[in-house]
């Protein structure tokens, strides 16, 4: 299983969540938007701010030293 | 909708509306409520609350919308009052019959985080999947029959853009309060719920009876949220050492909070799910992937924003036109008309050069409001707004803030009231409060209304690429953005000196792509409208017979009347004699000289003499200082003002009132014309600058719990507009010689 950090996703690739981990409410934040545990990603923009589609919605998301999302590369 | 009641007896109910931000939840509430809805607010607080009724089968039900939330774990006052709604706490609103969870078809695992959430409150619950025909195309399959006796509660497929099964809707809403209240899920472990029985019991010894379970259970999962904070502040010593007493009992079960909330609120939605839905293989990128990667392109998205931009502002200025130039034909109209049937007195007077002059010429402006409030309600409606914020995040970096300042200002350039209110959604407070003091500094479209009198009234009308671009509409995009322009330095400052501080997190949902929904678009833009007009004919009307009063009045008008009846006499005979006009237009003449004594002798105009000193620096005259100190309460004001002015002071030949001349015509006492185009700008750039409106100083202090912030706001955008005036009219009239 490879884990890495969510920004070294490259345009296309596909993830799956693994651990969210920061300060508690951006965390708890993050999860209750559909950035949780399990949740299937696909990077769309890179960069920060960055475009992700989560289970096919989009956010944005500026990478912070307050969070960090591990992803289990899928494809 | 205003079916008699009296069929039964049956009591009103009270049902709140809920769900997660982007799944047409305002939508479902006007196709239910159709346009009978009120807004106001919740006392102390500034979360708009939105009510709404209908009634079936006899039976009047009350809608409450709530906010759009992901999740019922408040963090904040505002937040909290949400969960009192639903815990029936809100006095308000009372107690709540039912609630409507409405859930985005696409998207059912996120959604049914919060309907989790909703179920442990034990109210009768309809779930409704909106969006069903975007789940459908998707290639999604839901077997509601299956998630409906998972649930044990009314699952409703619904299309509320295309108004499909909403009656569907009512009949649950109102079919299910007679139903039991269904069984909470049991999410967690019963060693969580136990710990849960055990606070609430521990808090009725305290003397805090009645608490609702599920007030217990936020106490143990929100680690620092707002239930915390409230119930925190009232047992100092006791609270703090239980709640984390218990958070350490429920570690050792493997329940750490607060990461185990997410955890087990997503495994009971999969167990829900499973089965019972069939997603689409995963999809790669597809088009919409390409149109966010080139709107939100750092060079490519920019261009598009600006060009957008310019359109919407040239379109403005081009429909709103011919619009407008019927609604001052009408004015005018009225005016003449009303004016022949009442004799000349202060009466007339009051009626025609004060309200009619002033509050009709203020209400000419309504087009251009429409237009301006149209296209914002567009372009928030098709997705586009959420990638012009992303793409503004870079540059929101730069001065220190976050894109998530960038929805709240953009809505200010309608009004700063909802958009200042809408920055709470900024979680960090230092960011909300820069937000909060350069948002009036966006061009909100009481502003229009003066760009567009002084650019319609001075600038030629040049057009350029086959009449497509407008000299008119390059000005008033160019005033529009003037405010934000200057808003990027004084936000850059604010945050270095008065707010320093690191820069918060970002993270935004960027709605899906879609046709605008004209019902909700024409609501906005009727809501605005109507707020507009009730403006005019409230704050506006007041202010126009002050001032109409103060320039009428102490002056003794008999002469000026006796030589306005001589005029029409003689105007009447007009047509038969053509050989009078030479005597008619004497008559004008010497009536002209009348006014314009009277207004200058007259408390507004001795006011304005005294003040003159200060105002001829920017270029202007004592009208219009006296027009833009009566404009402090309301910026608009000024077009009224100056309405009634020019009208009672007679400069210009009642045949031909338009207000657009009469500027035109004005002069200095010496035979200059006294407006130039320095003037125009100084004038435009004056008003794109202050903070000339009450409301918004209102709103600012109940936002930031301080007259001091408001008071600030105030002194800083009024020196900044006199300061830019000043500069303005200096080099431009050294420029123009």
């Amino acid at each position: 299983m490879q884990l890495v950090p969510l920004e070294m996703m490259t345009i296309g690739e596909h993830g799956c969540v693994r651990d969210v981990d920061g300060s508690p409410d951006f965390v708890v934040r993050l999860q209750e938007m559909g950035l949780h545990e399990g949740a299937r990603v696909r990077m769309v923009k890179t960069g920060s701010p960055c475009i992700l589609a989560v289970n096919e919605h989009r956010f944005s998301l500026r990478f912070d030293d307050r969070a960090t999302v591990l992803v289990e590369l899928t494809r | 909708m205003t079916a008699p009641d009296s069929a039964s007896a049956a009591p009103q109910l009270t049902v709140a509306v809920i769900g997660n931000p982007n799944t047409g939840k305002s939508t479902l509430f006007t196709a239910l409520t159709g346009v009978h809805s009120r807004i106001g607010n919740y006392p102390g607080v500034t979360v708009e609350k939105k009510t709404g009724r209908f009634t079936l089968e006899g039976r009047s039900v009350q809608l409450v919308d709530l906010p759009g939330t992901y999740s019922l774990s408040p963090r904040s006052l505002d937040e909290m009052v949400s969960v009192e709604v639903l815990l029936g706490q809100q006095r308000d609103v009372g107690k709540i019959d039912a609630v409507v969870c409405i859930a985005d078809a696409s998207n059912l695992e996120r959604n049914l985080y919060v309907v989790s959430q909703v179920l442990d409150l034990g109210l009768p619950t309809v779930l409704v999947l909106n969006m069903w025909d975007v789940a459908e195309h998707r290639g999604i399959v839901i077997n509601v029959g299956e998630l409906r006796s998972r649930l044990s509660i009314p699952v409703i497929p619904c299309e509320a853009h295309r108004r499909r099964h909403i009656e569907d809707v009512k009949q649950a809403i109102v079919s299910v309060v007679s139903q039991p209240p269904p069984a909470a899920p049991r999410v967690f472990p019963p060693e969580f719920y136990d710990e849960g029985l055990k606070l609430q019991s521990r808090l009725a010894e305290w003397g805090e009876t009645n608490v609702p379970f599920y007030v217990a259970e936020r106490l143990l999962l929100d680690v620092g949220g707002q239930f915390e904070a409230t119930f925190s502040a009232r047992h100092t010593e006791k609270l703090p050492a239980a709640l984390t007493e218990a958070r350490e009992r429920l570690k050792v079960i493997g329940l750490k909070v607060p990461a185990a909330e997410a955890k087990a609120r997503y495994a009971w939605a999969r167990q829900v799910l499973n089965g019972a839905i069939t997603l689409p293989p995963e999809r790669t990128a597809n088009h919409s992937d390409g149109l966010d990667r080139w709107l939100t392109h750092k060079v490519w998205g920019l261009a598009a924003f600006i060009a957008i931009m310019f359109a919407v502002f040239q379109a403005i200025s081009t429909f709103s036109a011919p619009l407008m130039n019927l609604c001052e034909a009408l004015q005018q109209g009225v005016g003449s008309q009303i004016g022949s049937l009442l004799p000349p007195g202060p009466f007339r007077s009051l009626i025609v050069d004060g309200v009619i002059a002033g509050v009709g010429g203020i209400l000419v402006f309504l087009p251009q409001i429409c237009f301006l409030f149209l296209f914002i309600a567009l372009l928030e409606d098709c997705g586009y707004m959420a990638r012009a914020a992303f793409l503004m995040d870079k540059l929101m970096v730069k001065v220190g803030l976050s894109g998530k300042s960038f929805v709240p200002l953009m809505s200010s350039f309608a009004c700063a009231i909802p958009g200042i209110m809408a920055t709470r959604t900024i979680e960090n407070r230092r960011d909300r409060m820069v937000t909060i003091l350069v948002a009036p500094l966006m061009s909100c479209s009481a502003r229009a209304p003066v760009y567009a009198l002084m650019i319609a009234a001075f600038f030629p009308s040049v057009a350029w690429a086959g009449g497509w671009i407008t000299l008119h509409g390059v000005m008033m995009f160019v005033m529009t953005f003037f405010g934000a322009a200057v808003a990027i330095p004084v936000a850059w400052l604010f945050k270095k000196t008065l707010f320093k501080g690191e820069t918060p997190p970002f993270v935004m949902e960027l709605p899906s792509y879609k046709w605008p929904s004209p019902r909700i678009v024409a609501h906005r833009v009727y809501d605005r409208a109507r707020a507009f007009v009730l403006r005019a004919g409230s704050l506006i009307f007041a202010t126009s017979i002050l001032v109409w009063a103060a320039s009428y009045f102490p002056g003794d008008h008999t002469l000026e009347q006796q030589t306005s009846v001589q005029i029409e006499q003689v105007e009447s005979k007009l047509a038969d004699d053509p050989s009078l006009q030479a005597e008619r237009d004497e008559l004008v003449v010497r009536r002209n000289a009348l006014s314009e004594q009277l207004l200058e002798t007259s408390f507004l105009g001795r006011f304005g003499k005294g003040i003159e000193p200060a105002v001829r620096p920017l270029g202007w005259d004592w009208r219009i200082g006296v027009g833009v100190l009566a404009s402090f309460p309301a910026r608009e004001v000024i077009v009224a003002t100056l309405g009634t002015i020019y009208s009672l002071g007679g400069d210009v030949d009642e045949s031909d009132s338009g207000l657009q001349q009469a500027l035109q015509n004005s002069k200095w006492p010496d035979g200059r014309p006294v407006y130039s185009i320095p003037v125009a700008l100084s004038i435009m750039v004056f008003f794109a600058l202050c903070a000339q409106c009450a409301s918004t100083l209102m709103v600012i202090r109940r936002e930031t719990n301080s007259w001091g912030w408001s008071l600030f706001t105030f002194v800083y955008m009024t020196t900044l507009a006199y300061l830019a005036a000043l500069i303005v009219y200096q080099a431009g009239t050294a420029i123009g010689g």
